[in-house]
Formats: C-alpha cells, sequence, structure tokens
C-alpha cells in the first residue's frame, strides 16, 4: 500500500503519542542537524543490508566531531564482493559490530528530532526506514535536508541553462572541501556536514 | 577529524596512544570566512585551533593612534594556534581568517587535561623557541649521534689524574705509570701542576742523559691547557687540534679533576675527523695536504647527516681550515718572510661559521717597509693552490691574488678608515668582511695592531655605528612568504634570517670592543658586558643556529643531485621539501629575527625606515 509520506507521518505521530518516542514527532526548535550517511552492501533499498553507520551534529558554523556516532553492524549476508570494492569493509573488519538492535536506537537517541543531512539522503533515510519499521512502528520522522539540493538552489542562479553536475567529488572540488576518509560512514557525513556549512556560511563557490 | 587529524605532527606526537585517543574523541571542525575573526584578543578562546585548510594570520590589537596592524604570523596547513591563549584562558592577539578557513578545534578542556597529564607535551607547548628546539633534537630520529656529540668531558672519558709530589723520581714515576697503565703523571709543584709525560721521560733519560734519579718536577710542562668538566667534550677535542696537544686537564674552579686523553676522545669519537687533523699536520708535500683537504667535506657531510649540530660541525670545520691554509702558509712562504707577514681570513671564515667549503676571504697584512719583490707571486701561487683543494675563489675577488687585499700595515688601517666614512655599498661590505677578520698563519701581532687601531678609530663615533647597522635592515624578514608557501616554495635564507643576525651582532661586538669574531661568541660576550639579555642573546643563537642547519642539510642535498657535485643556490630554502616542524621552528626563528631588527632600529635610532 502506498501511502504518502506526510500522510503517514500524520499517522504515525497521532500513534505514538503518548508513546517514548513521542519527543521524535516534535517540530524541531534548535540550530543543529545531524549529518548522516549510512555504508551499505548494494544500492538497492530491497536487498541491501546496512555495514555501518556515520554521523556528526552541526551547531552553527560547526562541525562537532566531538559528538558523533561510528557505528559498525555485524556483517549481513549481503556482503560480497561487489560493494567490498567500494567502501573496502570486509567481514573481518566488522568482528566487533554491535546488533541491528542497539543500532538503531542510538541512531533515534543521538539525531532526535533534527534534521537529518545528508547526500543523497533519502537513500539513507530509506535504509534505516527498513529496518527502524518493523521494529518501532514508524519511520524516522525528522526533516530531511538534501545537500545537492542546498547545492543546487545556490548554483543554479549562476548557472542559466545547463546542468549542474551534482556529483559528490564535483561538489567537493567545487566548495574546495577536502574528502575526509571517503566511503566510510564517518568520513562522507563530515564531508557532507562542512559542505553544508560552507554553502550555508560562505560566499557562493566559483564557477568554472 | 577523528582519523584524519595527523598526530605525527609535534607537539601531538608526543601524546600517548590512549591520550591521542582522547584528543580525537574531544576535537571538533570549525569554519571561518574569509576575514572572520576566530578568537578576539581578550576574549575567551574555545581552544587550541588546528588549520586543516586555509590560512590564519595572528596580529595585534590595532592602536589607537590607527597604526598599522603588526602581522606576527600566519598559520595554514596543519599549524597550531592559540595554545597559549587557550592555556591562559585569554585570547592575547587577534586571530583572522585569511581565506576560508577550516579548523580542527581541541576544546579547552581537553588540552588542559593533556597537558597536566604529560609534561613533555606542556612544556613544547609554553616554551619558547630554545626549548622547542631541544625536544625536537631529542626526539629526532638521529637522536644518538647528536647526544653523542653533546657529551660533556665530565660524562665522558675523564680520567682520575695520577698525583705525584714534587721530589718523585724518574724512576719512581716511571713505576707508576707502568703499574696504573697511564702514559702521563701530574706533579705538584707547590701550587701548581705540571705535566709528565711517557716521551718526556724519555728524551729526558736518552736525549738529554739525565740521571733516573732526577726529580720529575724538573722536566714537568707547567703550561697546561684545561677544560671545564661542564664543557662539550667535542670542545676538548677541537682545542687538542688547534693547540696541537695530546692531553688536556679538567679544572673545575682552581680544583684538578681529571685528566682528558686524545686517544680516549678518539675512541670516544668514531668519527675519523681528527684523522684528517693529523694528516693535514703531517703534510710535508703539497700533494699530502691536497689529500687531506679533500676528506674535509666528507666529513661534514658524515657529520651532518649524523645528526650533530652544525654549529659544532662549523667550530671542527674552522679549525681545520685555519690549519690547511696555515700549512700551506707555511710550505710555500719562505720561512724567513713569515714573521713579516699575516694571513688573515674575514667574513664566515673569519666568524669561523662557514660549514661547506666556500668561497676564500683572505688577505695579507705585511710590516710597513717590508721589501719582498716576489710576495705577489706567492700570494697568487697560495690562491692558486687553494682553488685546487676545492676552496672556490672570491666572487668578489676578495682574495690574496689581488693585490687589493695584500697591504702593509699602514695601507690597511687607511683604507679601514676610509671604508669607515664612505656610504657605498661596496664600501661597506668590504668593512663588514674585514671587521670579522681572523689571523690564521704569519704574525699575528701585524693583525692585532690593526685591529686595536681600529677599535680606537670608532670610538664614540655614533654616525658610523648607526650607519653601519642599517645594512642589517636592508632585507625584508620573509614572515610573508609562508602565505605563498604552495606558488612561491623558496626563500633566501642570507637575506632574510641569516644576515640581519650576523650582521646585527657584529656591529654591536664592534661597538663593545669584543675581540671575538664568531657570532655566537660574540652573543655570549655581549651578555657577558651586560649588553644584551641572556634570553634574547640565547634565542638568537638558536635561531642562527637553526638557519644554518637548515641551509647546510639542503645545501648536501643540492650538492649530491648536481652532476658537479657543486651547489648552485646555497642559501635557498626549499620549503616544501621541508617537515612541519622544521617549518614551525623556522617561523619563530623569522620571530625572533624581526623582532632583533627592531631592536636595532631602537639602539641606533634608525627611525621608521
Amino acid at each position: 500500500m502506498i501511502i504518502p509520506r506526510t500522510i503517514r507521518r500524520m499517522k504515525e505521530k497521532m500513534e505514538h503519542k503518548s508513546g517514548p518516542y513521542a519527543y521524535l514527532f516534535q517540530p524541531y526548535e534548535g540550530d543543529e542537524v545531524v549529518s548522516l550517511d549510512c555504508e551499505t552492501t548494494g544500492l538497492d533499498v530491497k536487498n541491501a543490508d546496512i555495514i555501518s553507520i556515520g554521523a556528526v551534529k552541526v551547531r552553527g558554523k560547526k562541525v562537532l566531531t566531538s559528538e558523533r556516532l561510528d557505528i559498525k553492524l555485524k556483517p549481513p549476508k549481503t556482503l560480497t564482493g561487489d560493494s567490498i570494492k567500494i567502501h573496502k569493509i570486509r567481514a573481518a573488519d566488522l568482528v566487533d559490530g554491535i546488533e541491528l538492535d542497539d543500532a538503531l536506537e542510538q541512531v533515534l537517541a543521538f539525531v532526535g528530532n533534527r534534521p537529518i543531512l545528508g547526500y543523497y539522503v533519502s537513500y539513507d533515510i530509506r535504509m534505516l526506514d527498513k529496518f527502524i519499521r518493523p521494529k518501532f512502528g514508524f519511520g524516522l520522522p525528522c526533516k530531511a535536508i538534501e545537500l545537492s539540493h542546498v547545492y543546487h538552489d545556490i548554483i543554479k542562479w549562476r548557472m542559466v541553462g545547463g546542468n549542474v553536475d551534482l556529483r559528490f567529488d564535483t561538489i567537493s572540488r567545487k566548495l574546495d572541501i577536502p574528502m575526509l576518509e571517503r566511503h566510510t560512514a564517518l568520513g562522507d557525513a563530515i564531508t557532507v556536514a562542512l559542505m553544508y556549512v560552507r554553502l550555508k556560511y560562505g560566499d557562493p563557490p566559483e564557477l568554472g | 577529524m577523528p582519523s584524519s587529524f595527523n598526530m605525527d605532527n609535534l607537539p601531538f606526537s608526543l601524546l600517548t596512544k590512549k591520550e591521542q585517543a582522547l584528543l580525537r574523541q574531544n576535537l571538533d571542525i570549525g569554519y571561518f570566512q574569509k576575514g572572520e575573526v576566530i578568537m578576539e584578543s581578550g576574549s575567551v578562546p574555545e581552544g587550541v585551533h588546528v588549520v586543516l585548510k586555509g590560512k590564519v594570520s595572528e596580529s595585534e590589537t590595532r592602536d589607537n593612534k590607527g597604526g598599522h596592524e603588526h602581522v606576527f604570523v600566519q598559520y595554514e596547513n596543519e599549524d597550531y594556534f592559540g595554545a597559549w591563549s587557550a592555556i591562559k584562558g585569554k585570547a592575547i592577539h587577534n586571530f583572522i581568517a585569511e581565506e576560508e578557513t577550516i579548523c580542527h578545534i581541541i576544546p579547552i578542556k581537553t588540552v588542559l587535561e593533556l597537558v597536566s597529564g604529560n609534561s613533555l607535551f606542556a612544556d613544547y607547548f609554553q616554551q619558547n623557541l630554545t626549548a622547542k628546539t631541544e625536544i625536537a633534537e631529542q626526539y629526532g630520529a638521529s637522536q644518538d649521534m647528536a647526544e653523542f656529540m653533546l657529551a660533556r668531558v665530565s660524562e665522558g672519558v675523564m680520567r682520575d689524574p695520577i698525583i705525584v709530589s714534587e721530589p718523585t723520581s724518574i724512576k719512581d714515576a716511571t713505576a707508576l705509570m707502568r703499574e696504573k697503565k697511564v702514559d702521563c703523571v701530574l706533579v705538584k709543584k707547590g701550587s701548581r701542576y705540571g705535566m709528565v709525560t711517557g716521551t718526556d721521560i724519555l728524551n729526558a733519560v736518552v736525549i738529554n742523559e739525565l740521571p733516573i734519579s732526577t726529580c720529575v718536577a724538573t722536566i714537568a710542562t707547567y703550561r697546561l691547557i684545561s677544560v671545564h668538566p661542564d664543557d662539550y667534550l667535542f670542545n676538548a677535542l677541537i682545542i687538542m687540534t688547534q693547540q696541537q696537544i695530546e692531553r688536556v686537564v679538567v679544572m673545575d674552579n682552581d680544583e684538578l679533576v681529571g685528566i682528558v686523553d686524545l686517544t680516549d676522545v678518539l675512541s670516544f669519537f668514531s668519527s675519523h675527523s681528527h684523522v684528517i687533523g693529523l694528516r693535514i699536520e703531517r703534510a710535508r708535500t703539497l700533494d699530502d695536504l691536497h689529500m687531506a683537504a679533500q676528506g674535509l667535506n666528507d666529513l661534514i657531510k658524515s657529520l651532518v647527516s649524523q645528526g650533530v649540530k652544525a654549529r659544532f660541525a662549523m667550530d671542527l670545520l674552522a679549525a681545520m681550515n685555519s690549519r690547511v691554509m696555515a700549512k700551506l702558509f707555511d710550505l710555500i712562504v719562505p720561512a724567513d718572510m713569515q714573521p713579516h707577514v699575516c694571513l688573515i681570513v674575514m667574513g664566515s671564515e673569519g666568524r669561523g661559521e662557514q660549514i661547506m667549503k666556500t668561497d676564500q676571504d683572505n688577505a695579507i697584512i705585511y710590516r710597513d717597509g717590508l721589501v719582498w719583490d716576489e710576495m705577489q707571486e706567492v700570494m697568487n701561487r697560495f690562491s692558486e693552490h687553494l682553488m685546487e683543494f676545492g676552496y672556490p675563489r672570491c666572487p668578489g675577488n676578495i682574495m690574496v691574488s689581488n693585490p687589493e687585499w695584500v697591504n702593509s700595515l699602514g695601507d690597511w688601517t687607511q683604507k679601514m678608515s676610509d671604508w669607515s666614512v664612505s656610504w657605498t655599498e661596496a664600501d661597506q661590505m668590504n668593512l663588514a668582511i674585514a671587521v670579522d677578520a681572523k689571523p690564521v698563519a704569519g704574525n699575528p701581532a701585524l693583525f692585532k695592531a690593526s685591529r686595536n687601531w681600529f677599535f680606537k678609530y670608532l670610538k664614540n663615533n655614533d654616525a658610523f655605528f648607526s650607519n653601519f647597522a642599517k645594512v642589517a635592515l636592508e632585507f625584508n624578514t620573509p614572515l610573508t612568504f609562508f602565505g605563498n608557501l604552495k606558488e612561491r616554495g623558496q626563500l633566501d635564507v642570507k637575506k632574510g634570517g641569516i644576515f640581519p643576525i650576523v650582521h646585527g651582532v657584529r656591529t654591536l661586538a664592534l661597538e663593545n670592543r669584543i675581540l671575538a669574531t664568531n657570532t655566537f661568541k660574540r652573543l655570549e660576550a655581549l651578555v657577558e658586558m651586560g649588553k644584551m639579555q641572556e634570553k634574547h642573546a640565547r634565542d638568537l643563537s638558536e635561531a642562527l643556529g637553526l638557519f644554518i642547519q637548515l641551509r647546510l642539510r639542503q645545501q648536501i642535498k643540492r650538492a649530491e643531485e648536481q652532476e658537479a657535485g657543486v651547489d648552485l643556490t646555497p642559501n635557498t630554502l626549499d620549503l616544501q621539501s621541508m617537515n612541519k616542524m622544521d617549518r614551525d621552528l623556522l617561523r619563530d626563528a623569522f620571530h625572533i629575527v624581526k623582532g632583533f631588527k627592531k631592536h636595532l632600529e631602537l639602539h641606533y635610532h634608525l627611525g621608521s625606515r
């Protein structure tokens, strides 16, 4: 059954009004966002599994790497050759990973009702929802901020006609943000956070 | 950034694994726009910042008179700043982002925790350049050799002296020496000590046919050269090389505490410095001397690559070079002429501050009225031979093959006084070179006469000094170079750092009639006379030592890369090939130069230029 996201969220909010997770559904008032990234075994939400989750808080112009989430999960069955080439995480690297259920609780506690920031963030949220929904009976209710949209909104005024290149590496280069530990969940989360701060507070990037 | 934060840089590499983890745990990342004030003077800082990307300048608060902002330092790639401010809990200067900047921030709480837990780390943060260098040295990979060279007399190879009383006979003394397996005894005569060696005894008994019942006191040598127990063993070696002796006594104030024997020192220093020294000494022909001189460059290279401080290597090389020149002088100047002429070396050679064999800067002072027709011809040969030995010609032609630099005492003093009232750059440089002169061969009295005359001549001549000092301010301190590190990674360390210190100290030394020519010794003398604060002098020595050391390291590297084995750009420092630590130290050193120039400006009333 396909229910539009807003309606489903209202429904879930009603259902959890008096539950322990009610605070997740409150509108967020602060000035923090959470930059989040998952490394997964594939790009297809249905069949992929999460292997690590990284997240940092962004407060104003500061990326609070001291308040971070860096979770490794137990190796899932779908951890096979293809994705290993990208994130370079082997089953052996995940021997001391934690159970998925514990991880999800940590994520919920860390994120709270803050907006979630990411690059193709809807994928990460759907990935998490896939596991959160059966266990908790709701999906991540918070607002999502898509980095490539923020970038696009700023850049489009300066690029009449023509397509905006929204590849991660391109954005990173245009914004002159160093890519820290590409393809680790935490590294990508921090890089995205820095890009976001740069876009939000810095001058529009030079084009060329 | 937790794991991309580079822990290999000092001071963070001083932390233990556990402390590094704590540091990582608490790092934040800050983003600053161009022109944004990261920390304002007087405000409470967030913590120590480490630049991840971008550029930050540290400056004094703008004064109310609208004066220029005085930028001290610029920070970039992996530099940290605000340590002092963090420890004091109050920013001491303004820190402003020169361009978009991303910084790691170590919160104050964490900094204080690390500082209180790790004393090395705390020292590094809190100390000045001198201490920083020391920590870097102790921590450097090549610490073995450095420690080795820095061994003190008292902790190295000092032997207990064997002392006999005055009436002891040669026979008893010999028996004692045999029993103790030593080659020398000291004999006490009154309050003085004399030294008797195996050779002395042999000479006395075999050559002079003295009876073996003779008192050793009568054949002892009483002119003993002494060193202090705290002196570097290396210095003892230099003294022995210079004085051509094989033993020195160790005196603590007036008390005799030991003897240092050359063979012991030699076995202590596995390097072959003395071997070369001996070969120079024993050279009978020009060819012998040539061979011996060849070894000098290799010696310096090996010393430096083993991490010996450039300053000590310089001392040794200066002693060696003088010996080579003196020996050459001996070989080609007729013995009957030697008392009437004096060979002086000038410039860096005179100061004992050259490391690779550099240009010949030398001159001759001869007695007024000396008649010696072949003099110029002999001097030409002298220069030729030095060139063969690997001492390049002086580009300014300041060498004895140029008749301009072969003068009678009267002409020489006249020249110095002419230069001192001239304002042309060439004359000022000539004078600067000449006042660093040191006699190496011939009759040193001629040189002393000229120097004493010059000191007298300069007395109370304030105008001269301020004119002379001005040259030290000629070149800008290249602090801004750090801002352009990537585009222009090279700087001239001689103009920017070495020359201002050397010339400034030279001027101060002249003013205070200090006889030493070596910049380090001049600084020591200035402190002793109360003309300079000790801390100030120490910082300057340290800065100069650093410049020389860094320059030397790159010179050797370049000389090896060049086919001809000659370094074409001897004063260039390539910043990109230096590590973070060295760049850090270099920056601090330039900072010191800047302060010193300011001091000169005030002292000699040079005003703002």
